[in-house]
């Protein structure tokens, strides 16, 4: 076969011809001058891809590069496994088939149970740490101290002591929080160690008791759920699983990873919320009451921000499901 | 050496241009086969994947009519990420179970980062050729030491001022510590220079952050009076345009800012670089198009779940492959034949059991 020799640790060149006879490959200029003769069995041939040259290395730091690659093949007397995979469109295709149903499988299964199965092993300290620093920080930024009067602070109080007390952790298991937040606006979260933050602007909107003790006990399944440690730990768990996929840490690999991870975290946030109206609705029944004012609730508190009944944007970048769907679901429970 | 470069003919300058063959369709049926084997193989495949991946970039890189290798041996890479893989476990475990233990690991990552950044570019270097003669990588501990964690900290207590003056450190670093065939590389890059690209970068962020701002407060003041005054006394119709320009603005650093001035910077330092004194690399690459092609490649990802990755990266090696080269004052072919001596038995160096691919 035709190819380039250089000659031992170096890079000088001449255009050359290798023949194998019996165990030894003969180099000879085009014109026929030995050049060299190796014994095969020291020959290091590197495996076929795409068009690439084929490089034979020889143990004395020469070596032949050639494009005939049938010709290498020949010689070895098989083409590589890998290149005949990556030769053939069935295979690809079978290929992409795995490929998809793994990513599939991953981001349905394989995120939530890992992301889960991480949150419930995370050890108690770890959890009481993270939700004092998600405190700390979101005081510093868009917390206020509350400016609700003592007897209104207390009056939530009662009612969130009596949610808890039916919830699985017990009254001792959650507390609960006031804060002003004119950047949130009326709204209600929980952190990992089990507190929960009500915003002075969601007062106004509360027109029954019954509407907040499903706010709380929607709150306090976030909590038993752990459902904001999940969150951290899927939100590392999809760019380390995109950067395995593309296979190199390079900015277009990084780049690839921004949006669908965020538009992946999205769909398991409405996930988690599902879950958390579900436990809410259970608990509200477990306490001999109904729903349906967490619904009231839910729609009251949709108007106010979005001045329409039906969303402020498209579902499928929302962290809640559609608000029109989750109080139906609740009255129906 | 020194004889040998003065005795060299006096021959005139000849331009190489760098390109590359490559095709996407073809690399599309690599990267799909070897992503599923590793997938099935658990990740195990995925260093052998990742040696296929450089070798088709490498082989099929041009200068002249010879292409670059890559020769790594998957095994070195699959030990690497073994290592890479039990200190992260170890880590996490010792972070749950004994704080102490993990506080000292960080220590000892801490120190021992340099030296693993000089492995990582060791390697690689070390497995990578042209012309049958090998790169090297000579990075000192105490250099990567000064580079990586000084210049880090001296940012920190300069505010980021220095940021121009850091990012030339780790420059010269990268490039004055590699040989090819035992000759050194050279970068001249001047301060003004890096910090006249920054500034560049910043007025277009400034400039941007400004009129995005107008922009979002104008719209922000229509939807406010158009929800009426229940928005209003909660400054709600507002919040959400907010919150869109903040994820505007996430997304303009990495889409427009990181490729702008990261462009500027590498047709700097190209252009700045030598070869033994005799070769002058050019970098001619035009920001905006490097820009649109980060960002066409992205909105096609997207709209592809992905499967657009191995054209992406094709079609952008094909550009910045078209836009370098080398020129010197000889054939790089008369050159490159005097590299004998200095080449040495670097192939059994390899082999030493450090010289191993940390990280992912």
């Amino acid at each position: 076969m035709q190819g380039r020799y250089f000659f031992p640790l170096s890079a000088r060149f001449v255009d050359a011809v290798a023949t194998v006879n019996d165990d030894h490959m003969d180099i000879a200029t085009r014109d026929g001058t030995a050049l060299a003769s190796i014994a095969m069995k020291s020959v290091r041939i590197s495996s076929r891809l795409g068009a690439i040259r084929r490089r034979l290395d020889f143990p004395d730091g020469s070596s032949f590069d050639t494009d005939d690659n049938d010709a290498v093949d020949m010689l070895l007397r098989r083409s590589g496994l890998l290149h005949r995979l990556e030769q053939s469109w069935r295979l690809v295709l079978v290929a992409l088939v795995c490929v998809g149903v793994a990513s599939g499988a991953f981001v349905l299964y394989g995120v939530p149970a890992v992301a889960g199965w991480l949150a419930r092993h995370t050890p108690p300290s770890m959890t009481d740490y993270t939700g004092r620093q998600t405190l700390q920080a979101m005081d510093k930024i868009a917390l206020k101290p509350s400016k609700l009067s003592a007897d209104v602070q207390k009056h939530y109080r009662i009612l969130f002591a009596a949610a808890a007390a039916a919830a699985p952790r017990g009254a001792s298991g959650y507390r609960l929080l006031f804060r002003n937040a004119p950047l949130i606006g009326p709204n209600a979260f929980a952190l990992p160690d089990g507190s929960v933050i009500l915003t002075d602007q969601m007062i106004p909107l509360i027109k029954k008791d019954e509407e907040i003790e499903g706010v709380f006990a929607h709150e306090m399944s976030h909590v038993d759920r752990a459902h904001s440690l999940q969150r951290i730990y899927q939100a590392s768990l999809v760019p380390a699983a995109i950067a395995f996929v593309t296979g190199d840490a390079s900015q277009i690999g990084q780049l690839a990873a921004v949006l669908p991870g965020i538009l992946l975290q999205s769909a398991y946030s409405r996930e988690f919320e599902q879950q958390a109206d579900d436990d809410a609705a259970r608990q509200l029944r477990h306490m001999g009451k109904s729903p349906a004012p967490l619904a009231d609730l839910l729609e009251r508190l949709e108007k106010k921000l979005c001045g329409r009944k039906d969303g402020c944007g498209p579902n499928w970048l929302g962290s809640h499901p559609a608000t029109a769907d989750r109080a139906a679901w609740l009255r129906a429970h | 050496m020194d004889i040998m470069v003065d005795a060299a003919p006096q021959a005139p300058a000849v331009r190489h241009q760098m390109r590359f063959e490559g095709s996407g369709g073809e690399y599309f049926k690599i990267w799909i086969v070897n992503l599923a084997l590793s997938i099935v193989t658990l990740g195990i495949f995925s260093a052998w994947a990742k040696v296929r991946s450089k070798r088709y970039f490498y082989g099929n890189t041009y200068i002249g009519e010879h292409n670059f290798d890559y020769h790594a041996d998957p095994i070195r890479i699959l030990i690497g990420r073994a290592i890479a893989f039990v200190a992260l476990l170890s880590y996490s475990l010792a972070s749950t179970f004994a704080p102490l233990l993990a506080a000292l690991l960080a220590i000892g990552f801490f120190f021992a980062m340099p030296w693993l950044v000089n492995a990582a570019l060791r390697f690689n270097a070390r497995n990578s050729s042209y012309r049958n003669i090998r790169f090297n990588f000579v990075g000192a501990y105490g250099d990567a030491f000064r580079v990586y964690i000084g210049w880090a900290f001296l940012l920190g207590l300069t505010l980021f001022t220095t940021y121009p003056l850091a990012k030339r450190a780790r420059i010269r670093f990268n490039i004055d510590n590699h040989r090819f065939g035992g000759q050194p590389f050279n970068v001249e890059i001047t301060g003004r220079a890096l910090y006249s690209i920054y500034a560049i970068g910043l007025v277009i962020f400034l400039g941007f952050v400004i009129g995005a701002t107008v922009i979002a407060g104008a719209l922000g003041t229509i939807a406010g009076a158009s929800v009426g005054t229940a928005a209003k006394s909660t400054g709600m119709g507002a919040f959400s345009i907010w919150h869109i320009l903040i994820l505007v603005l996430f997304a303009f650093i990495p889409l427009v800012l990181v490729p702008f001035v990261g462009t500027k910077v590498f047709n700097l330092a190209a252009s700045g670089t030598t070869l033994a004194e005799r070769f002058h690399f050019e970098s001619s690459l035009s920001p905006l198009y490097m820009t649109w092609l980060a960002f066409s490649n992205l909105l096609l990802m997207l709209v592809t779940l992905g499967l657009f990755y191995p054209w992406a990266r094709v079609r952008t090696t094909r550009y910045t492959s078209s836009h370098f080269a080398v020129t010197g004052d000889a054939d790089i072919g008369s050159f490159t034949s005097e590299l004998v001596a200095a080449q040495g038995a670097i192939g059994e160096e390899v082999a030493n059991f450090f010289d191993v691919d940390i990280g992912f």
